[in-house]
């Protein structure tokens, strides 16, 4: 209520202080009617400055001459031209009070239909006061994040990144919940269970791939702690998908031997070695295929950090086509469409690229 | 509040431009200076209420306040300060809101200013920029408005493009708007006076200042965008021929013929009807900048991705506001007087060529702008019109033009004479044929075309300045007597005289850095080294190095010359996590006026499994020039607009002191 009052205050000086200057303008302008035309005063000058540019031997003579009779030919011809004849009638002051006032309220008529009294302002430092001073249970991962920032932002400490990471990775934001996690781990470096989600929210971004970054963040996980399971199982994966198939196997049957018999988790290792052990395709052989395949994943991992790319998504549906990879044709097709769902005319290119023959 | 209060001011800001066109009209019909002057008051109050609402935005982004859909759509809270406030003009509405506000600005400097005009054209002239306002800002409140407000605000903002956020960019559109929308005075006044039926040197003399100052500002804002493309975009260019840029580029050639030839109609009253057709063309050029970017048409770095229909809309402002214009000008062009004779080689003569050269490179530039995008629209066919069509139609233009242009001042009014300007002359002939041959004989790999170019660069660097000297008889009276005409020579003069040598010093930088660029590009892993011409550059590491709102990785190159390290550069490849998006920073090197110019590239696997980084070097030589020369061109604009004689009111003032 007092937001309103005060911002309809602020509206109502704005109009006076508007109404304000265009009288004082009018009234200033008014004692000036009837002054000379200032054409003559150009001119005039003109001649001035003629007079002083060939005093000062910046003019020839003969270009003085002329320049002098041009300019007084002109001063003369304006003369005969002026016409003065302003005025300042006082019949008019009510028309121009109407227009002063009429102008603040034609403004506020126009803005009751275009704007939105009453909605008040919303920083974000308020906002975030406001779900702070709540129930923290009630907030969303977006809003429970916004707030773990602020606050870590006064009181940085371990437990509250690694809040933060989850409430990021919640949200959406793997980007997010990996900066999360860095920060955490300069002030606990030791943590392996940091240095594991750090290289799982790694793996989220880069689509499963275990990239370098992925293994060094997994790696320091299983050094600190060698029994970090998720840890061991993706180096494993990531062996395995980086060539070394039977030493990513080897690693996998380890990793499913120390778990006990009826776990859960042992699925996902017999995926996982399945997944590895299946026949590689015939164009991933010999060096050519090799530097085939390293551009695909390249322009697989840039799509990854700077997705909004038509031509680069088609590209590489119909790169996984030709290499008669359909897994990873199908989803890249998926996540494609899905981003470009309005647009039929990138939708027709993925579906011809997706249709494309496989390399023999 | 503050958001509404924002909404409230730009809504009476587009009630103050209507009052201020009804009141400048009844107050000409009617030769009421009441009225002219309230008319007049209203200009500078709807000035002071964009300006008010423009800080409601500034304050909105600053704070981050997410229930404003621009601000939600263009800002993130992680954003530095600075570029939270450049944010507020970083998208479409912003941006318009920042047009309307020099809009007004001009319009309120022009009504409280404007002392000396007389008061029929004055009123007119304020009544057309109303007019002019209104129309923009209807079309911001009504299709535009940048304070529409959210019912369920985001938890954060999407950011505005990271290539945006730089600090060049924060600072080039507040100088390229003042440019596009200085114009529009010169536009009102070109309407102005084909209404009042007075097209005369008085009236060239009070459209100088005015365009004199867009045009500068506009100098200033191309030059800033080109050196942010430079630097930020990474493609080691500094002009793309972009139709954006075109765009920019087109109100700029039209701005420097009109300079020219109001110099014409005001020294000698000739060339009216073209003078006055040139102010009415360079705020149309702006306004098709506006639509070119803003309409969808055209997809650019620089563009503004905006629907079809707001285009549209603003294609009509374009047609109708130029359209009346030009057709008020067939209709009353036929009466105006030719104005004073002159003989072939004359400088109203010279001016005359520069015109048609300068104009003749606006049609160039707008044919290969806009066939493209005919052409799409018609068969559907989209084709590029790139650097090799600019070069063979707009290059030589602009090569005869830098030929005539130091004969131009040389020249007498009226009846000039060659043989005393060809004499003048002759050490600017003779130093650029020896700059161009030495260019020829010393440069590999031997490249004719550039090492003409060269010997133009100096011809028009020594040739403005043997302008000057001819004028303090500089060698040919005693030195007192030189110093004592150099002292008195007109800052007019000094204005032109550098900004012909600023167009020889960019003619420089532009060829030397397109002839003689050298570039070379590797992946390299920590240890390994790239040569660029005479450098090595050696990768020392790659860090990972977060920034406020981004994550970089930031190579440590060390730059080496005949094993001498000469810089250390840091480029760097930063991701935004917010909007998804990579952007390279370049790392440059100055030597002396040439550019190192380093940019770290992707991440990949070598041989070995470790990683390495493509590195691009570039050894841009004399690049700094091309930059430099326009900002010496601005200067000289800036210098001329100081003179006495093109001061607003400075008449006035003076008889009000004796």
């Amino acid at each position: 209520m007092a937001g309103m009052v005060v911002f309809w205050t602020a509206a109502g000086l704005l109009a006076v202080a508007a109404a304000a200057v265009i009288l004082l303008r009018a009234a200033r302008s008014a004692p000036q009617s009837g002054v000379e035309d200032p054409t003559l005063d150009v001119y005039r000058r003109q001649l001035a400055e003629i007079e002083d540019l060939a005093d000062r031997g910046l003019m020839e003579p003969a270009e003085r001459e002329a320049a002098r009779a041009e300019a007084g030919r002109r001063l003369l011809t304006a003369a005969d031209a002026s016409k003065a004849g302003w005025t300042s009638p006082s019949a008019q002051r009510p028309v121009l009070l109407a227009a002063a006032g009429g102008a603040g309220l034609a403004a506020l008529a126009l803005y009751l239909a275009l704007g939105q009294p009453g909605v008040p302002d919303q920083p974000l430092d308020r906002r975030i006061e406001s779900w702070r001073s709540g129930r923290l249970t009630d907030l969303t991962p977006p809003q429970l994040a916004a707030v773990l920032r602020e606050t870590l932002k006064v009181r940085p400490e371990v437990e509250g990144f690694r809040f933060l990471a989850l409430a990021e990775a919640q949200s959406d934001n793997p980007a997010a919940a990996s900066r999360a996690l860095r920060q955490a781990l300069v002030l606990a470096p030791q943590r392996a269970d940091l240095w594991e989600m750090l290289g799982l929210s790694l793996l989220s971004r880069s689509g499963g791939d275990v990239t370098p970054e992925v293994r060094e963040a997994l790696a320091e996980a299983v050094r600190l702690d060698p029994g970090a399971l998720a840890a061991r199982f993706h180096l494993a994966r990531g062996r395995a998908a980086s060539g070394d198939v039977e030493g990513g196997v080897s690693d996998l049957r380890a990793l499913g031997r120390a778990l006990p018999a009826g776990d859960p988790r042992l699925a996902d290792i017999d995926t996982a070695i399945s997944e590895a052990a299946a026949p590689a395709a015939p164009v991933t052989e010999g060096p050519a295929s090799d530097m085939i395949g390293r551009m695909v994943a390249g322009l697989a991992q840039r799509l990854q950090a700077n997705p909004d790319d038509p031509e680069g998504w088609v590209r590489l549906v119909r790169s996984y086509a030709v290499l008669g990879d359909g897994p990873r044709r199908d989803a890249a097709l998926e996540q494609a469409r899905r981003r470009y769902a309005s647009q039929p005319e990138i939708l027709g290119q993925l579906a011809r690229a997706a249709a494309t023959e496989p390399m023999k | 509040m503050i958001v509404e209060f924002g909404a409230f001011a730009l809504i009476l800001a587009l009630v103050l431009s209507l009052v201020q066109t009804g009141l400048s009209i009844a107050g000409r019909l009617r030769r009421s200076a009441l009225l002219a002057g309230a008319g007049e008051g209203a200009a500078l109050a709807g000035f002071g209420a964009l300006a008010l609402a423009f800080a409601a935005l500034v304050h909105a982004f600053v704070t981050s306040d997410f229930s404003v859909a621009n601000v939600a759509a263009n800002s993130h809270s992680e954003k530095p300060v600075l570029y939270r406030v450049a944010a507020a003009w970083g998208s479409h509405e912003g941006s318009m809101l920042l047009w309307n506000l020099a809009l007004t600005g001009f319009g309120a400097v022009l009504a409280g200013r404007g002392r000396d005009l007389p008061r029929d054209l004055k009123a007119t002239a304020v009544a057309v920029q109303g007019v002019i306002g209104t129309v923009f800002l209807a079309y911001t409140v009504l299709a535009s408005n940048p304070f529409v407000r959210l019912v369920d605000p985001p938890v954060e903002g999407q950011s505005l493009n990271p290539l945006l956020q730089d600090p060049a960019l924060a600072v080039h559109p507040p100088f390229l708007y003042a440019g596009y929308v200085g114009m529009s005075v010169v536009f009102a006044l070109g309407v102005a006076a084909l209404v009042e039926g007075r097209i005369d040197a008085a009236w060239a003399r009070w459209v100088r200042p005015w365009a004199l100052a867009a045009w500068s500002f506009l100098t200033v804002g191309i030059a800033l965008g080109s050196f942010w493309a430079y630097y930020e975009l990474g493609w080691g260019g500094w002009w793309f021929w972009d139709p954006v840029e075109n765009a920019s580029f087109m109100p700029w050639l039209v701005g420097a013929a009109l300079l020219h030839s109001a110099v014409v109609t005001e020294k000698r009253g000739a060339l009216p009807g073209w003078t006055v057709f040139l102010a009415l063309a360079a705020f149309s050029f702006s306004m098709l900048g506006a639509f070119l970017v803003r309409s969808g048409v055209l997809t650019s770095v620089h563009a503004f991705a905006v629907d079809p229909t707001r285009g549209v809309l603003l294609l009509g402002i374009l047609l109708a506001t130029a359209g009346s214009a030009f057709a008020l000008f067939a209709w009353r062009a036929p009466s105006l007087a030719p104005g004073g004779v002159f003989a072939p080689v004359s400088r109203e003569s010279a001016l005359v060529a520069n015109n048609i050269l300068l104009s003749a490179a606006t049609l160039t530039v707008l044919l290969g702008t806009l066939f493209p995008l005919i052409r799409e629209a018609v068969s559907g066919e989209a084709i590029s019109v790139g650097t090799p069509y600019f070069n063979l139609t707009f290059t030589p233009l602009m090569a005869i033009l830098c030929v005539l242009v130091p004969f131009g001042p040389l020249l007498a009014w009226k009846r000039g004479d060659l043989a005393p300007a060809f004499r003048a002359l002759v050490p600017a002939l003779v130093l650029g044929v020896l700059a161009g041959l030495a260019a020829l004989w010393l440069l590999t790999p031997r490249k004719a075309f550039a090492s003409l170019g060269l010997a133009l660069a100096v011809w028009l660097i020594v040739g403005s300045l043997a302008e000057a000297a001819q004028r303090i008889r500089l060698f040919k009276a005693p030195v007192s007597e030189s110093l004592r005409r150099l002292r008195g020579l007109p800052r007019g003069a000094w204005g032109a005289t550098l900004a012909h040598a600023g167009l020889g010093v960019f003619v420089l930088g532009a060829c030397f850095e397109t002839a003689w660029k050298m570039e070379a590009a590797q992946t390299l892993a920590p240890g390994q080294s790239l040569r660029v011409g005479a450098w090595e550059l050696v990768l020392k590491d790659v860090r990972k190095l977060d920034g406020p709102n981004f994550e970089a990785e930031t190579a440590r190159i060390s730059a080496r010359r005949d094993g001498q390290e000469v810089c250390a550069l840091n480029p760097a490849r930063r991701f935004y996590p917010a909007g998804g998006q990579t952007t390279s920073e370049v790392a440059i090197c100055s030597v002396d006026v040439s550019h190192l110019y380093v940019v770290l590239g992707e991440q990949r696997e070598g041989a070995d499994g470790q990683p390495v980084w493509l590195v691009r070097g570039f050894w841009n030589p004399l690049a700094v020039l091309i930059f430099a020369g326009p900002g010496v061109m601005a200067l000289g604009g800036l210098i001329s607009l100081t003179d006495r004689r093109l001061r607003l009111a400075a008449g006035r003032r003076r008889e009000a002191k004796a």
